[in-house]
């Protein structure tokens, strides 16, 4: 009997808070509904506090959803799994945009948006464009030149690295990019890349520095892998002159790093922007919003003291090359 | 292929496969202990998860990677209290309890996480523990480095082997503790209290899981991002079966899981073209070998498993 009680008590336990949160956004549901506001919500597989992927496109959600008057909302550390039940259950809670930040979530943004006409989708790094889901799509190839133009610059060792947190599109032409603008610019260089296979593994990220480092001598690397690239990181602040470009926030603008030499900055807030006012309007759907350097969505981010006044100008050169398409045809 | 023959080379690699394997080494241990008292414990994850972030917060208010680690060991039993109650006191099915720490702790350890620090997307790190060199050992050629130049934690988790070893087939103690996994009602007649050591079991296995969680953020990396432990509590669930549940086979376990995982990202960086996935299958087509190789002579513990009633014929 005794036990019956306890597994009762455990029960009531474990139930109640679910029913106080269903009662809590049954109630926002029908306040919202008087007066409009636009409601908009993330998911992420790494978590928006990685110093990496996750933080900026949380920051861009929530610098976008302040210009537009929009609430926000976001769910991090969830598998490859649960990306599709979590937006179901936000286009269930009548959130007008869910916002995908990566390629990763093709698949499941599709799955969901045609059970749900009437919700609207931005997907990241995306290439679909129908009527509920729109992509935006910062220009990889033109991130990899950046990056690799920087690390053909910067490096002593003639090694530089790359860590891949999975083999997506967007990830393989970064890396193919990172290569050929940093032979483009020192020929004599080597690149080195490895998939950690994961993007929140910062232990598998320090790894896989140290293994570089160890058997190539890399002296610059360019992550495309979340939390993963903070690991490698870590490595690296262990030697004096090896160092690592960060994306796709400006890292140095945030936070303090003897690391970090430079970032590849994707301005997504402006893009996500965009797609809120289509929102807004009713015109959102069947197109992709592009960002790259020439409409400013890409930018070279603060550098730090590290690069000489010398390298910093050869590599401005290069960016604007980038910029206007001839530095690598 | 020179660069593999090299000394150096080597000396790294294996570097790399004691750092890989402790974590895991420490998980598999406290999951033997946990079976070797007849309850499956599949909440490993969880328990690891909540023990990373117990050990971040501690350290990070503390400055003292030490108390980081045994606030992971609380915290871990804590997390391990609520599948003992249920499974030994309510004699409910331990794999569903064990799942459900892996579905509970990451998300409390995640919650807590964002109440401490606000939604914040700056990435908070901590003081990790230092290497403490042996000394005169840490001075042997390759061995040394290897061996003796690492933070207390890794000595400890490779002492924890012998000693295992020792506790099981020497000491009355461990005999008696075997018992009870592998025919309770026997040990119980035999004057040994079941359901006590079934609980002494979960106190060692969740404050070993919890030290092996904290392990990752005081020893490993300095930081706390959730999916930090990234299914090392389930390799280490392997590696016990792997291991035929002694302590020996399970040091060898996460040594072959180390050193697979270090050899698999060394061959991606030698050779860049090579698609990853095939590389990154080398640890789990290693396990599969071997098991098939081997086969399975000896099982494990006969009441693994299976609820112990006082009162049930």
């Amino acid at each position: 009997m005794k036990k019956k009680w306890m597994a009762l008590v455990l029960t009531m336990i474990m139930v109640i808070p679910g029913l106080v949160a269903c009662g809590a956004t049954g109630t926002k549901a029908t306040t919202t509904a008087s007066a409009k506001t636009y409601k908009i919500a993330m998911i992420c597989d790494s978590t928006i506090s990685d110093g990496g992927w996750g933080a900026a496109c949380y920051n861009a959600m929530v610098a976008a959803a302040k210009d537009n008057g929009f609430e926000t909302q976001y769910t991090d550390g969830i598998s490859s799994a649960d990306f599709a039940s979590s937006m179901r259950s936000y286009a269930d809670l009548g959130f007008d945009l869910i916002f995908a930040p990566g390629n990763q979530y093709t698949d499941a943004v599709k799955e969901v948006a045609a059970d749900y006409p009437d919700v609207d989708f931005a997907l990241l790094n995306g290439t679909v464009e129908t009527k509920n889901i729109a992509s935006i799509l910062p220009d990889a190839k033109q991130i990899g030149y950046m990056a690799g133009a920087l690390a053909g610059l910067m490096t002593k060792t003639n090694s530089i690295g790359f860590i891949g947190g999975m083999e997506l599109d967007t990830t393989k032409a970064k890396l193919a990019c990172y290569e050929a603008a940093a032979k483009a610019v020192n020929p004599a260089v080597t690149v080195n890349s490895a998939y950690a296979g994961s993007f929140s593994d910062t232990a598998k990220g320090k790894e896989i520095a140290a293994s570089m480092i160890s058997i190539n001598d890399v002296d610059v690397m360019f992550g495309d892998a979340s939390a993963v690239d903070s690991g490698a990181r870590e490595v690296l602040a262990g030697y004096k002159d090896k160092y690592d470009i960060g994306q796709p926030s400006d890292l140095l603008a945030i936070q303090k790093s003897d690391v970090v030499i430079c970032s590849v900055v994707t301005d997504n807030a402006t893009m996500l922007g965009l797609c809120m006012k289509d929102v807004m309007a009713g015109t959102f759907g069947n197109k992709t919003v592009y960002g790259d350097l020439s409409n400013g969505a890409l930018s070279v981010g603060t550098f730090s003291s590290a690069v000489s006044e010398d390298v910093k100008t050869q590599y401005l050169a290069a960016v604007e090359k980038i910029k206007a398409g001839t530095f690598i045809k | 292929m020179e660069a593999i023959m090299n000394v150096n080379f080597i000396q790294e690699l294996l570097l790399s496969m004691v750092r890989m394997a402790t974590p895991i080494l420490i998980v598999a241990l406290a999951e033997l202990y946990s079976e070797r008292a007849g309850m499956v414990n599949i909440g490993l994850d969880g328990m690891m998860a909540f023990g990373a972030l117990a050990g971040f917060l501690t350290c990070y208010i503390t400055n003292n990677p030490y108390l980081g680690i045994l606030a992971g060991a609380i915290c871990g039993i804590l997390v391990n209290m609520v599948y003992a109650f249920c499974t030994i006191t309510l004699g409910a099915e331990q794999i569903v309890y064990g799942m459900a720490i892996n579905i509970f702790a990451p998300a409390l350890a995640s919650f807590i996480y964002k109440i401490y620090f606000g939604i914040n997307s700056t990435l908070i790190s901590n003081t990790l523990m230092s290497a403490v060199p042996i000394p005169f050992l840490s001075k042997i050629p390759v061995l040394g480095p290897v061996l003796f130049n690492h933070s207390p934690i890794v000595y400890l988790a490779y002492l924890l082997v012998p000693f295992t070893y020792v506790f099981f087939n020497k000491t009355k103690a461990g005999l008696n503790f075997k018992a009870v996994g592998e025919f309770p009602k026997a040990a119980e007649s035999l004057g040994i209290n079941v359901i006590r050591k079934k609980y002494l079991a979960s106190i060692i296995c969740g404050g070993l899981a919890g030290i092996g969680g904290a392990y990752l953020t005081t020893c490993y990396i300095g930081t706390y991002s959730d999916g930090v432990v990234s299914g090392r509590g389930f390799i280490a669930l392997s590696a016990v079966i792997f291991g035929r549940w002694m302590p020996g086979g399970v040091l060898l376990a996460a040594l072959l899981f180390g050193f697979t995982d270090a050899l698999q990202l060394r061959m991606q960086v030698l050779n860049s073209g090579t698609p990853y996935q095939l590389l990154a299958m080398i640890p789990y087509l290693c396990t599969l070998f071997v098991l098939a190789f081997f086969g399975i002579k000896k099982a494990g513990p006969k009441a693994n498993g299976r609820p112990f009633f006082k009162e049930e014929r």
